[in-house]
């Protein structure tokens, strides 16, 4: 099998707040039409590895890689190339969803219509576009706040969708959403991933195991800020899910300690 | 049923209650400071309740003298409060307009020059601290008599106060949509225009509604001082003790104050 070049890859990133590592030599490469899915605890450096690939904190070590450029290197419009999808969904409250989508667009028109918010006609369909494909066309006039959560999540992935990424981050997307629009929501990211035709790459982590083996590709399992497993999704069994989580479920004598596990098989 | 502990803990509650000997000086000693304080100010105020009985009736003297009202000069009062009114809105505005950058400028969390930040809010405790009447008053000497100068006033005191409280309210945002907006690619400046702006808007215009009627308010007395508007009447009437003049001022200024105040109430209700 030739190796062929992978999409995105994270080497060695390490980052320190007040000098505790919160992510520690952290690395994993992501191919095109991927769904990439990341357990782990909380406080296992998830949100702090997502805010370093975003490129919204730096990185002390290492670097992400996308398409051969160092997304460190990535000044103002090149960031289009990654979209954001935030736990808290992140859309501006008092404009339309259809605005919100078209925010998508900032890193490619001139800042002027990102002031007045006149967007060309070619913009605008393809927002609409954007929000036919999450189902919500009908809502695009409505403000973004009178939506619910798992519509607000859907504009916001219509927004990462009008920026025309090359890979979507997703920081626990369904977090505070329910069990069933929760899965509505990683259908939607697996089926976008899986389109063939655009080969976007979608990151995302999560809070629930079986939504990992059910939507992702392949699980990457974090614990101590370091990478414990990376296997793909089908194979992602018990065994694995006690070196992310720890065993202390099995009863009071078991190690608590995702990284001892590790130690122990 | 009380255990021993719970009735420990009822003991140690009812002496916290009760106080030590020292928490009971302390208090003492704090009501003390209080009582000095205000007989100190009450002194340097020089409050002097004998003055104001004896004063009384000479109010009510020239209450009695004011009727009638001067009606006769009320299209000469109109002009003055249009131009009291006038100054406000020109001073409120240009004021709202210069408070937008340098609140970005004095918002820890969105300035795009930290080291700015400090100078920034010194500047405009600087300038919140100083009245518009001072400003007015140096601005007459600057630029001459009249209502320019009062609209100058206005404007640096307004512009010190706004810019304080639109980057007090931008410091307590919700950061994630500018977060969001930053990670399609926009600029900064355009991130906080598209991701910011529309949220802080509808408080902005509310709050320069709210300046705006505070504003007449205040410069009713810029006249006093040179500066312009119905004050400038006001001053000239109690000099020439023309009190049906002076009380028909003052209760014009009271409708159109009382008339603002609806108008800037209804349309911040439905801004909000």
């Amino acid at each position: 099998m030739t190796p062929t070049r992978s999409l995105f890859e994270v080497r060695g990133a390490g980052k320190a707040f007040n000098g505790v590592a919160a992510i520690e030599n952290v690395g994993f490469a992501v191919q095109r039409g991927e769904f990439v899915a990341v357990l782990g605890p909380s406080g296992a450096g998830k949100t702090t590895l997502f805010r370093c690939l975003a490129g919204l904190t730096s990185m002390d070590s290492g670097a992400a890689i996308l398409e051969g450029r160092d997304v460190a290197s990535f000044r103002g419009r090149e960031r289009r190339h990654i979209a954001v999808v935030f736990q808290q969904f992140n859309l501006v409250n008092r404009l339309s969803a259809l605005q919100n989508v078209l925010a998508g667009r900032l890193g490619y028109v001139p800042a002027w219509r990102g002031w007045l918010r006149r967007f060309s006609r070619a913009d605008v369909l393809l927002a609409l576009q954007c929000l036919e494909r999450v189902g919500l066309l009908p809502q695009a006039a409505q403000r973004a706040d009178t939506l619910s959560g798992g519509q607000q999540q859907r504009v916001a992935i219509a927004r990462a969708l009008a920026q025309q990424p090359d890979l979507i981050i997703a920081d626990e997307p369904v977090a505070s959403l329910d069990p069933r629009i929760g899965a509505g929501i990683l259908e939607l990211l697996r089926s976008i991933c899986h389109s063939g035709d655009d080969g976007i790459a979608v990151i995302c982590s999560l809070h629930q195991p079986h939504f990992a083996r059910q939507f992702a590709d392949r699980v990457v399992g974090m614990a101590g800020g370091r990478i414990v497993v990376d296997s793909v999704a089908t194979a992602f069994d018990e065994r694995a899910l006690q070196y992310v989580y720890g065993r202390d479920n099995d009863g009071p004598t078991a190690p608590a300690n995702g990284i001892q596990t590790l130690a122990l098989a | 049923m009380a255990s021993a502990d719970a009735a420990q803990a009822q003991l140690l509650f009812e002496t916290r209650l009760r106080g030590t000997p020292r928490s009971r000086f302390k208090l003492v000693a704090i009501l003390f400071c209080i009582v000095v304080f205000y007989v100190v100010c009450w002194r340097l105020a020089q409050v002097d309740p004998v003055k104001l009985v004896n004063g009384l009736p000479k109010l009510g003297h020239w209450l009695a003298q004011a009727w009638p009202p001067n009606v006769a000069e009320l299209p000469l009062f109109g002009l003055r409060i249009a131009e009291t009114v006038a100054m406000a809105a020109i001073g409120t505005t240009i004021a709202t307009l210069l408070a937008i950058p340098m609140a970005v400028l004095a918002s820890r969390n969105i300035t795009p020059f930290p080291r700015l930040y400090y100078p920034a809010r010194w500047f405009l405790n600087a300038l919140r601290g100083i009245d518009s009447f001072v400003f007015a008053l140096l601005f007459v000497a600057a630029v001459g008599l009249g209502p320019f100068a009062g609209v100058l006033g206005i404007a640096l005191h307004t512009w010190g106060s706004a810019a304080k409280f639109f980057a007090d309210h931008i410091e307590n945002a919700q950061l994630g949509p500018l977060d969001a907006v930053r990670t399609t690619g926009a600029g900064r400046g355009t991130a906080i225009v598209f991701a910011l702006l529309p949220d802080v808007l509808p408080v902005l215009l509310s709050t320069t509604l709210f300046w705006w009627e505070f504003n007449v308010r205040a410069s009713t007395v810029l006249g006093v001082v040179g500066a312009g508007g119905i004050g400038l009447e006001l001053k000239n009437s109690m000099d020439l003790l023309d009190f049906p003049r002076l009380f028909t001022i003052i209760a014009l200024i009271l409708v159109v104050v009382t008339v603002l105040d609806q108008i800037s109430g209804w349309l911040r209700k439905r801004l909000v």
